[in-house]
C-alpha cells in the first residue's frame, strides 16, 4: 500500500474509533446529570399523574436499563435520529440543523480571519525579529491569547455597538430580514448564490463583530506559532543557501520560508479550531448568535439530556473531522509522510 | 523530593534562574508577585469588605469607591482584590493536580507500555477529542455549580496534556543506559521509574504546567462566567464579569475584573514563555505537544 | 533591509483586510429591510417551551398564543376586572356551578373553515385530557355540548372565577378537524404538539409563520380574521436578554422591549421612547421550610419570626427599582384583597435578635436556594439572594447561597426539599383565589412542608375567604394574609413593576397581567 494511503487510512480508523468513544462519553455524562428529566419536561401538573409519567418514560425509552438505552441511542444515531429535546419536544437533529450552520459560519469566518492575520503578523514579526514591529506584534498576540473571550465580547459589544454604533450587535441578520434560500446554511454564501446583495451585506455586517472577537485569541495563537515556525525555517540550511545564492528576499520568503513554515502551522489549526468552539460557547450569548454554543449552554443548564448529547456529539465529531482534515493536509504537505 | 536530590549525576534541568533573566520573564514574575501579595494581604489592603453591601448601588468609578460599586452596593475594588484569593489558588490547584495525575498516568503508560499504555492513552485521546470548555461545561453542569465541581471538571479535561508529554519523555528516558543498568542492578520497576526516569520528565512538565496556568485561569473564569463555577456572593472574577452582563451600561462592573484576569494571564504566559525558551529545543517541542 | 518589500506587502494585506471589514459595515447603517415597513420587532426573554395552547403556560407562549387563538371569553384591553364576550357569550347559574356559553356566528379559522361548538368542546376537553401545565384551570369542570350553538361548563363546587379563567390563551379554541388530522385528540394519545409548533390552528388576528424556541417567533397577519386587521402585517418576537433589549430599542433595532427592569428604564430618555409601567402580576417571596426532617432550624417558629423581622424590606424593595411595590402580603396590589404595606411584616432588628435568641439558633448554616437563569420582570434573583444573605448575617444568621438553573431548582422545590428559597408567583388569573396556593396543604404550602392541619387559624380564615360573598372577599383575604404572615412559612418581599418600552413610532397598545401585551393592538 502506498504510504500516504496507509497514513490516511490509519487516521480515518482512529477518527472512527474516537467518534464511537464520543458517543459513549456524551451518553455517560448526560446520564450523570442529577434531577429528573421527566419532571422538568412534563411540568408539575402532568408529572403528578403516574400514568402520564409512565407513558412519557416509555416514549422516551427512559424505563429501560442504561446499556439498552445506549444501544438504542447508537442505532438511532446511525439513522440520523438524535432524540427529542426534553425541553422543547423538538427533534434534536432539527434544532442542531438550525444552530450548527450559525456557529459554522461564525467559526469559518473567524478561522479565515485568524489565518490571514495570524500568519501575516507572524511572518512580519519573524522577518523583523528584534525590531519594534516584532515587539509590538508579540505583545498584541500575547494579549490576544491572554484576554478572556467572554470579556472581550462584552467590551467589543459595548464599544463598537453601543457607543460607536458602528456595527449591528446581535443576531445573524437585521430583525425581520428574511434569510436567503437555504443551500449551505451560511447566510453570506447563500445570499450571494441567490444574488441578494443587500442580504449579503447585512449578513456580513452582523458577522464582523462576533467573528473578530472570536478570532482574536486564535490570531494570537497563530501569530506566535507562525513566528516561531518561520524563525525555525529561516535558520535552516537550504534557506540560508538560497539567500546566499543571491535570490531576492521576497522570493526566498514566499518559496522557501512560507512553505516550510506552513506544515507546522497547519498542525496548530486543529487546536485553533477547538479554541474557537470554546469561545463560541462563551460569546454566542452576548451576541444573541443562536448557534451551537448557546444551544450547548442552554441544554446543559436545563438538564436537556438529548440536547447535551447531541451537542457533545456534533462538536466532538466536527472536531475529529477538522483534525482529520489537518492530518490529511499535513500528509500531503510533509514530504516525510508523503514518501516515507 | 529527597529521592531526586540524592541521585548522583542524573540530569536535572531546572532552568528557573536563567529563565528569570529575560526581561519579559521578570515583568511577568513581578506582576504575579503583585497579585500574590494582593491576594495574601487582601483583608488589610482592600478598602472595604468585599461582601458588605454598604454603599449606594451602581456608583460610577471615581467617588468614594475608586472602581465603583455593583448592583447591590459592594465595592468593586475590594472585590477585585479579593478575587485574587479565589482565582489564583484554584488555578494553581488545578494545574498542580492535573500535572501530578497526568504525569503519573503518562509515566506509567510510557514505562510499562502494552495494555496500560493503550487504555490510558485512548482515554486521553477521547478527552482531546473535545474542545476543553465543551467537556468541562458538560461535566460541571452534570455535577452542579460549585468551585469544587469546576475543579473536578478542569482536572478531567487537563490531565491528558501532561500524560502525553510525560509518556513521550519517559519512553525516551527508559532507553538510557543508566536506567537499564539500574534495572539490572535489581531496582524494582517502580523504584526505577521514580528514581531514574522521572527526573528527566520533571522540568519540561513543570514548564508545561506554568504555561497552562494562564489557560486554567481563563477556563475557570469562563465556567464561573457561565454560572457553573463560583457560587455567589463569592468575589470571583469570572462571576463578576457575568454580573456585568446584566448591568451592561454600568460598564465598570465587568471591565475591572476582566482586566484583572487579563493581567494575571499575561503574566503567567510571560513567565511560561521564558521558561520554555530556556529549555533545549527537543524538550520545548515535547512541551508544545501537551498544549491544546 | 532585505525584508522590507515583504513586510510592506503583509502590511498592505492586513490593511486591505481591515478595509474589507469596514466595507462590510456600510450596509449596517441603511437597514436593508426598511422597505417592508409593516414588520414589527418585539424583544423579550423567552421562556417558551411549546406553542401548543393546551400545553403552554409560560409567558412567551401566552403572549404569542393570545394573537394566534381566540378564546370563548376575553378581557377588554387593559381591564382584567371584568371578562367580556369572545367567541361566545356566557350566563352563570345554579349557584355559580353551571356556565352556559353561546357561540357567536360568523367566526372562521385561518384555513377558512367555520368555528363551531364542537371545536370549543374539543379544545377545552383536550386541555384536560392531555394534562399539560394549564390543565388545572379546568380542574373539576365538566364540559358538555348542549346544542349546535351552546356548551356548558359544570363545576363540582361554586366556581365564580371560571369566567376569569376562560380568557387565558391556554384555553384558546383550536380547529379540531385540522388538529385531528394531525394527530390531535382529547386524551393522552394526543400527538399534535409538534404540528402546533409549526402551524397555528386558530382564528386569531395572526398566524404562525415560524417558531424557534431559542431565537425567534415570526407571526403574519391572518387574512381570514373577522375583526379589524392589525396595524402590522408581520411581527418578529425575538429572544433577547434585558440588557440587550435596552440597547436594541435605543438603537431602533426593535420597536418593543418587554423585560426591562427599572434600572435599565431609568437610563432611557422619555423623549426618545415611550415607557409604560404598570404593577406586574408577580409576587417575589421567600420560603422557610417547615418540615423538621428537611430543617430543624427553619421549621422552628421563633426562627421564622426572627427572619421576618430581620429583613430590611425597604432596602430589598430598592433593589427592585422605581415603581416596584410592597403589598403587605402575597396578593399583588391591583387585586381585591391586597394587604396594605403597613399591615405586612416590618423590619425590627431588636425583635429579630430576641426571636432568634428564643429559637436557640447557634450559628448553623442555612441554605437559601434560588434560580440563577431567570428574571422576573427583568429582575434577577441573585442580587436579591445576596442582599437577604447579608441582612440575615447582621442578626447573626449564617446563610449559604445555592444557585441552580430553574429546571433543576424547581424540581427540588416541588419535591419540598429546599431549606429556604426565593421564588416568584404569578397570578394565573386576576383573582386572590390564586393565592390560596400559599395555604397549608396546598400547592406551595406542600413545597414548604406546611401540611393540612399544621395551622388551624390560617385554615379557618382560608375557608372563610373562599366562602365569602363578593363584597366581603377583600376583607376576608386581608385577614387570611395577616395570619399567613404571622404563622406561615412565606415572606412576601415585593411586587416588581412591569415595564414596556416602545419606540416613538408606536402610538398605542394594550397590555394586561394575563398576556403581558396584546400584539395585535400595537399600532
Amino acid at each position: 500500500m502506498h504510504p500516504l494511503a496507509r497514513y490516511l487510512l490509519t487516521r480515518l480508523g482512529i477518527g472512527v474509533v474516537l467518534a464511537f468513544g464520543i458517543t459513549l462519553v456524551t451518553f455517560t455524562l448526560a446520564n450523570l446529570v442529577p434531577g429528573d428529566p421527566v419532571q422538568a419536561a412534563l411540568g408539575e401538573q402532568a408529572s403528578a399523574n403516574p400514568a402520564i409519567v409512565q407513558q412519557f418514560r416509555e416514549d422516551m425509552g427512559l424505563d429501560k436499563p442504561l446499556p439498552v438505552q445506549y444501544v438504542t441511542y447508537l442505532g438511532n444515531l446511525l439513522q440520523g435520529d438524535f432524540g427529542v429535546s426534553v425541553q422543547t419536544r423538538t427533534p434534536v437533529a432539527l434544532e442542531l440543523q438550525r444552530a450548527f450552520p450559525a456557529t459554522a459560519e461564525l467559526a469559518t469566518a473567524a478561522i479565515l480571519l485568524s489565518i490571514l492575520v495570524g500568519i501575516g503578523l507572524g511572518l512580519m514579526a519573524a522577518l523583523r525579529r528584534g525590531k519594534t514591529v516584532d515587539h509590538v506584534i508579540r505583545l498584541v498576540s500575547l494579549l490576544g491569547i491572554s484576554a478572556p473571550t467572554f470579556w472581550l465580547a462584552l467590551v467589543a459589544y459595548y464599544v463598537v455597538f453601543y457607543q460607536l454604533r458602528l456595527l449591528p450587535g446581535s443576531g445573524r441578520l437585521s430583525p425581520g430580514a428574511v434569510p436567503p434560500p437555504n443551500v449551505t446554511g451560511f447566510y453570506t454564501i447563500d445570499s450571494v448564490l441567490a444574488g441578494q446583495w443587500a442580504t449579503f451585506g447585512d449578513a456580513l455586517s452582523h458577522l464582523i463583530l462576533p467573528g473578530t472577537v472570536l478570532a482574536l485569541s486564535t490570531i494570537g495563537l497563530l501569530t506566535r506559532f507562525a513566528r516561531s515556525s518561520v524563525l525555525d525555517v529561516l535558520s535552516l540550511d537550504y534557506v540560508r543557501a538560497a539567500r546566499a545564492k543571491g535570490l531576492p528576499s521576497s522570493a526566498v520568503t514566499l518559496r522557501y520560508v512560507l512553505r516550510g513554515a506552513l506544515v507546522p502551522i497547519i498542525t496548530v489549526l486543529g487546536i485553533a479550531f477547538g479554541s474557537l468552539l470554546s469561545g463560541a460557547v462563551l460569546t454566542e450569548k452576548v451576541f444573541a448568535w443562536h448557534g451551537i454554543g448557546e444551544y450547548a449552554y442552554n441544554g446543559a443548564t436545563r438538564l436537556d439530556l438529548p440536547a447535551v448529547m447531541g451537542v457533545g456529539l456534533v462538536v466532538g465529531i466536527t472536531y475529529i473531522l477538522i483534525n482529520l482534515a489537518v492530518d490529511v493536509l499535513y500528509g500531503f504537505l510533509d514530504p516525510r509522510v508523503r514518501r516515507a | 523530593m529527597t529521592a531526586v536530590e540524592n541521585t548522583r549525576s542524573r540530569p536535572r534541568r531546572f532552568a528557573l534562574p536563567k529563565a528569570l533573566r529575560s526581561p519579559l520573564g521578570v515583568i511577568g514574575a513581578s506582576i504575579i508577585a503583585v497579585w500574590v501579595v494582593a491576594a495574601v494581604l487582601a483583608p488589610w489592603i482592600a478598602p472595604a469588605d468585599p461582601l458588605a453591601q454598604s454603599f449606594p448601588r451602581l456608583q460610577e468609578p471615581g467617588g468614594t469607591n475608586i472602581l465603583g460599586t455593583d448592583a447591590v452596593g459592594r465595592d468593586i475594588l475590594s472585590r477585585v482584590i479579593h478575587g485574587a484569593r479565589i482565582s489564583l489558588p484554584l488555578a494553581l490547584l488545578v494545574v498542580v493536580s492535573s500535572m501530578i495525575l497526568g504525569t503519573v498516568l503518562g509515566a506509567i503508560a510510557g514505562y510499562f507500555g502494552k495494555v496500560l499504555d493503550e487504555v490510558i492513552m485512548r482515554v486521553a485521546d477521547l478527552v482531546f477529542a473535545f474542545p476543553t470548555i465543551i467537556l468541562a461545561l458538560v461535566i460541571a453542569a452534570a455535577l452542579g455549580p460549585s468551585l469544587t465541581n469546576a475543579f473536578i471538571a478542569m482536572l478531567v479535561v487537563s490531565w491528558p496534556g501532561y500524560a502525553r508529554v510525560a509518556r513521550s519523555l519517559v519512553m525516551v528516558a527508559r532507553q538510557n543506559e543508566y536506567v537499564v543498568a539500574g534495572r539490572l542492578l535489581g531496582a524494582s520497576a517502580l523504584t526505577s521509574l521514580w528514581r531514574d526516569v522521572l527526573p528527566n520528565v520533571i522540568s519540561p512538565v513543570l514548564v508545561l504546567a506554568t504555561l497552562n496556568v494562564g489557560a486554567a485561569i481563563l477556563e475557570l473564569s469562563g465556567l464561573s462566567f457561565l454560572g457553573l463555577g463560583a457560587v455567589p456572593p463569592l468575589a470571583d472574577w469570572g462571576a463578576m464579569v457575568s454580573d456585568g452582563v446584566h448591568q451592561f451600561s454600568s460598564w465598570w462592573i465587568a471591565l475591572f475584573p476582566g482586566l484583572a484576569i487579563l493581567t494575571v494571564v499575561v503574566a503567567f504566559n510571560l513567565v511560561g514563555d521564558s521558561l520554555r525558551d530556556s529549555l533545549d529545543p527537543t524538550m520545548a517541542k515535547a512541551v508544545n505537544g501537551g498544549k491544546r | 533591509m532585505r525584508h522590507h518589500f515583504l513586510g510592506r506587502a503583509v502590511t498592505a494585506g492586513v490593511a486591505a483586510l481591515a478595509l474589507l471589514a469596514l466595507a462590510g459595515c456600510a450596509p449596517a447603517g441603511d437597514q436593508p429591510d426598511k422597505k417592508e415597513g409593516a414588520s414589527l420587532v418585539v424583544d423579550m426573554s423567552f421562556d417558551v417551551k411549546t406553542l401548543d395552547p393546551g400545553r403552554s403556560f409560560e409567558r412567551t407562549g401566552t403572549l404569542v398564543n393570545h394573537v394566534l387563538y381566540e378564546t370563548l371569553l376575553t378581557f377588554n384591553g387593559d381591564d382584567v376586572s371584568k371578562p367580556v364576550d369572545g367567541l361566545a357569550s356566557y350566563v352563570l347559574s345554579d349557584e355559580d356551578k353551571v356556565m352556559t356559553l353561546t357561540m357567536k356566528d360568523g367566526g372562521a379559522f385561518s384555513d377558512g373553515s367555520p368555528i363551531t361548538v364542537d371545536d370549543a368542546v374539543f379544545s377545552l376537553q383536550r386541555v384536560q385530557g392531555i394534562a399539560g401545565n394549564p390543565s388545572f384551570l379546568l380542574d373539576g369542570v365538566t364540559i358538555a355540548k348542549t346544542s349546535d350553538t351552546t356548551l356548558t361548563l359544570t363545576s363540582e363546587t361554586p366556581n365564580p372565577t371560571l369566567a376569569y379563567l376562560l380568557p387565558n390563551p391556554s384555553l384558546g379554541i383550536i380547529n379540531s378537524k385540522l388538529l385531528t388530522e394531525n394527530g390531535g385528540s382529547v386524551d393522552s394519545d394526543d400527538a399534535s404538539e409538534s404540528f402546533l409548533n409549526g402551524t397555528s390552528a386558530g382564528s386569531g388576528p395572526y398566524i404562525l409563520e415560524s417558531y424557534d424556541a431559542t431565537s425567534q417567533i415570526v407571526l403574519a397577519a391572518n387574512p381570514e380574521y373577522r375583526g379589524d386587521q392589525p396595524a402590522y402585517s408581520r411581527i418578529v418576537v425575538r429572544n433577547v436578554i434585558g440588557e440587550t433589549q435596552k440597547l436594541n430599542v435605543q438603537a431602533g433595532e426593535s420597536q418593543v422591549a418587554i423585560d426591562l427592569n427599572p434600572d435599565q428604564v431609568a437610563e432611557l430618555s422619555a423623549d426618545e421612547l415611550n415607557i409604560k409601567s404598570a404593577p406586574s402580576r408577580y409576587t417575589i417571596y421567600m420560603m422557610l421550610n417547615q418540615d423538621p426532617s428537611i430543617s430543624t432550624i427553619t421549621s422552628n417558629p421563633d426562627f421564622s419570626t426572627a427572619v421576618k423581622s430581620a429583613l430590611d424590606y425597604d432596602k430589598i424593595l430598592a433593589l427592585a427599582g422605581k415603581g416596584a411595590e410592597r403589598p403587605g402580603g402575597v396578593v399583588p396590589s391591583m387585586f381585591v384583597g391586597t394587604l396594605p404595606t403597613e399591615r405586612g411584616n416590618q423590619f425590627d432588628l431588636a425583635a429579630a435578635k430576641e426571636s432568634l435568641k428564643a429559637s436557640g439558633y447557634a450559628g448553623e448554616e442555612v441554605v437559601l436556594h434560588y434560580a440563577n437563569d431567570v428574571t422576573v420582570s427583568g429582575i434577577a434573583l441573585q442580587p436579591l439572594a445576596e442582599t437577604v444573605q447579608s441582612q440575615l448575617k447582621d442578626v447573626g444568621i449564617n446563610v449559604t447561597l445555592a444557585a441552580a438553573p430553574e429546571a433543576t431548582e424547581l424540581d427540588n422545590y416541588r419535591a419540598g426539599k429546599e431549606e429556604m428559597g426565593i421564588w416568584s408567583w404569578g397570578a394565573d388569573y386576576p383573582d386572590p383565589q390564586n393565592y390560596i396556593a400559599f395555604a397549608p396543604g396546598e400547592n406551595l404550602g406542600k413545597r414548604a412542608g406546611w401540611l393540612a392541619g399544621d395551622a388551624e387559624r390560617v385554615e379557618r380564615l382560608r375557608a372563610a375567604a373562599q366562602a365569602a360573598s363578593f363584597d366581603d372577599r377583600g376583607a376576608a383575604y386581608e385577614e387570611l394574609q395577616v395570619a399567613l404572615n404571622e404563622d406561615g412559612p412565606f415572606i412576601a418581599l415585593f411586587q416588581p413593576v412591569g415595564n414596556i418600552v416602545t419606540a416613538k413610532s408606536i402610538t398605542g397598545f394594550t397590555s394586561n397581567s394575563v398576556w403581558t401585551i396584546d400584539l395585535a393592538s400595537i399600532e
